[in-house]
């Protein structure tokens, strides 16, 4: 659905983004992650056609982004990190106007308006001015805006940022509903639990490059490999303790109770191993299992850096 | 209908704010009362000494004429300097371009808006000009050629506005350099014309008048020119004839309304184009380096 190939762009001789590539597959809620500066908004930017970059490609749907901004814009619906609303004008004439931005006039627009303020919760608003609506319902109108045309993917810059925890919730069931309906949905948000509750695949971007990306569930088993191994003791914990002193794969061995944490290299069949050879050893075990790893951690873990810039995993 | 979404939008929003109603009222108003003023004086005059002075009605169809051409030149830079930088201001550029219209639907958009509102402030004074048919002495063909010269006044302004509201990003910014724009055409060329004319060439005419071609971009020449058979009529033509010569002795005299409306059209489409390119955010550069 969303292609990026070597994308670069440069402010003076700063790199905002460095030839970056990124893959966003159809129908996926896509969480585009990274630390400030590191290049998301710049990237935004130039799939939305309001920045050209300096190198690179950008296919959307088939459709090269760079060359064709007309037929790219009918395919994306973008939402800013800012409401961008006409105090003046009322809430379906709003909708009406970015309506007609996209060729639909008339009773097409105001039923296609209507249908959408149904669903973001907005249609008893209408006939409201946008100036009296409160910031929750701004930014839903925001989001029904960036449907008007019923594009194929949404792009949206922090969505949720500056709401509520309601309004947050309610945000991410109408995320849901999107993405039940077919729609690529690609989300820049630092909000990273909000995100990992929510999205189907994940790019962390850091200085410009594209450092990590997958499915939620891939990334996430990943950095549980790389998570300690916690080993609850019933019986014989100092046969236990010798024998991962012992072992190649342990680098670090923490001792509080019954309970073992150990910094384990190895993969999913050495912990079977390792597993097995305490029991042998007479070790009575209760509980065996890597500590659980979330979005948070491999975005701490990725983008924190050694001087001379290589990315460390599993530095505790 | 298809209308162009940006100048519907601002009509709605213009006819909703008390703006539109208050410069028309206010510049009506003065209209108004220049011209009951100066038939109150006529009538005075008739009273006092019984004899009635048909070129006073001149006076009034050029006074209101003249007070209207300085309203246009005074509002049109502010109706369109906050155009473009108001957007940015609203932070509703960007999502305007990320829709399938195009920069240039959005610097018409602006402009057409704009100009409708001086349509209208020109069309709501009409009543007031028309006092002077009561009369005669202006005829269908002089109101025309002043309708042009408005006209090409308000493009040129407007357009002149629309590119420095696409130039600065700040909407008092654009708007002091729109009015810096519009008085070095006015008054600024004026002046270079008649301190190049001071260097005389003892015998050589035509270097006794200057650069007289520099005046072409100046809308008040072209309003004066508009108004000439009025001003000839009450013997102040002599100011216009100093500066762009004699319609006898000179093509570009004779057709000077034609001409310089001409040019003034040439430059708005000039700042649109600015503009349009200002307003692209896929804009590529005229030159590398």
């Amino acid at each position: 659905m969303l292609k990026i190939k070597g994308l670069k762009k440069m402010y003076g001789r700063a790199a905002a983004v460095d030839g970056l590539n990124m893959h966003v597959r159809e129908g996926a809620l896509y969480g585009f992650v990274g630390p400030n500066g590191a290049g998301k908004t710049t990237t935004i930017k130039i799939l939305t056609g309001l920045l050209l970059p300096d190198a690179g490609e950008v296919e959307i749907d088939g459709a090269d982004a760079l060359k064709n901004h007309g037929e790219v814009a009918e395919k994306i619906g973008y939402m800013p990190d800012f409401f961008g609303v006409y105090d003046n004008l009322k809430v379906c004439e709003y909708m009406e106007l970015f309506a007609s931005c996209y060729g639909l006039y008339g009773l097409t627009a105001r039923k296609r308006a209507m249908a959408l303020l149904g669903q973001v919760g907005l249609e008893e608003k209408a006939d409201y001015y946008v100036d009296g609506l409160s910031r929750g319902m701004k930014q839903r109108l925001c989001l029904a805006r960036a449907l008007i045309h019923d594009p194929r993917i949404l792009i949206m810059d922090e969505p949720t940022s500056g709401l509520d925890a309601r309004t947050r919730y309610e945000f991410r069931e109408i995320m849901k509903d999107l993405r039940e309906q077919g729609k690529t949905v690609v989300i820049s948000s630092h909000l990273l639990s909000e995100l990992s509750e929510l999205c189907t695949d994940i790019g962390v971007v850091d200085q410009g490059k594209m450092i990590l990306e997958g499915s939620m569930d891939d990334i996430l088993n990943q950095i549980n490999v790389r998570s300690p191994l916690l080993i609850s003791v019933y019986k014989n914990r100092e046969q236990a303790v010798n024998i991962l002193r012992s072992h190649p794969y342990v680098e670090t061995v923490t001792i509080r109770h019954n309970d073992i944490m150990l910094n384990f290299t190895g993969d999913r069949e050495d912990e079977a191993v390792l597993l097995q050879q305490l029991i042998d050893a007479g070790v009575q075990i209760c509980g065996f299992m890597r500590e659980r790893g979330n979005l948070e951690a491999v975005f701490m873990q990725i983008t924190s850096r050694e001087e001379e810039g290589r990315v460390l995993i599993n530095e505790n | 209908m298809k209308i162009n979404p940006v100048y519907r939008q601002e009509s709605k929003i213009s006819a909703r704010s008390f703006r539109l109603p208050l410069i028309v009222l206010v510049c009506n108003s003065i209209l108004a009362l220049v011209a009951l003023l100066d038939m109150y004086s006529m009538i005075t005059q008739v009273k006092t000494t019984a004899e009635i002075q048909y070129s006073s009605f001149l006076n009034l169809y050029i006074f209101a004429a003249a007070i209207e051409f300085v309203m246009l030149l005074l509002i049109v830079p502010a109706l369109t300097a906050g155009s473009i930088s108001g957007e940015r201001e609203r932070q509703t550029l960007n999502l305007l371009l990320t829709t399938r219209i195009t920069p240039a639907d959005i610097v018409l958009g602006k402009l057409m808006s704009s100009l409708s509102t001086v349509f209208l402030l020109v069309v709501s004074s009409f009543p007031i000009l028309a006092l002077v048919f009561v009369y005669g002495g202006v005829t269908g063909r002089d109101i025309i050629l002043l309708l042009v010269s408005f006209a090409s006044t308000a493009l040129l302004a407007g357009s002149v506005g629309i590119c420095c509201s696409s130039v600065f990003k700040r909407t008092t910014i654009a708007t002091a350099a729109s009015y810096c724009i519009m008085a070095a055409l006015v008054f600024g060329t004026v002046a270079l014309q008649r301190f190049a004319a001071s260097f005389q060439v003892p015998g050589n005419r035509s270097a006794k008048q200057g650069p007289v071609w520099l005046l072409l971009v100046n809308p008040a020449v072209t309003f004066l020119s508009a108004m000439k058979s009025q001003l000839s009529n009450v013997r102040r033509s002599s100011a216009v004839e100093m500066w762009i010569g004699n319609g006898s002795l000179s093509v570009t005299a004779r057709w000077w309304l034609g001409i310089s409306a001409g040019v003034q059209v040439l430059m708005a489409a000039l700042c649109l184009w600015l503009a349009v390119r200002q307003v692209n955010p896929r804009r590529k550069r005229l030159w590398k380096g």
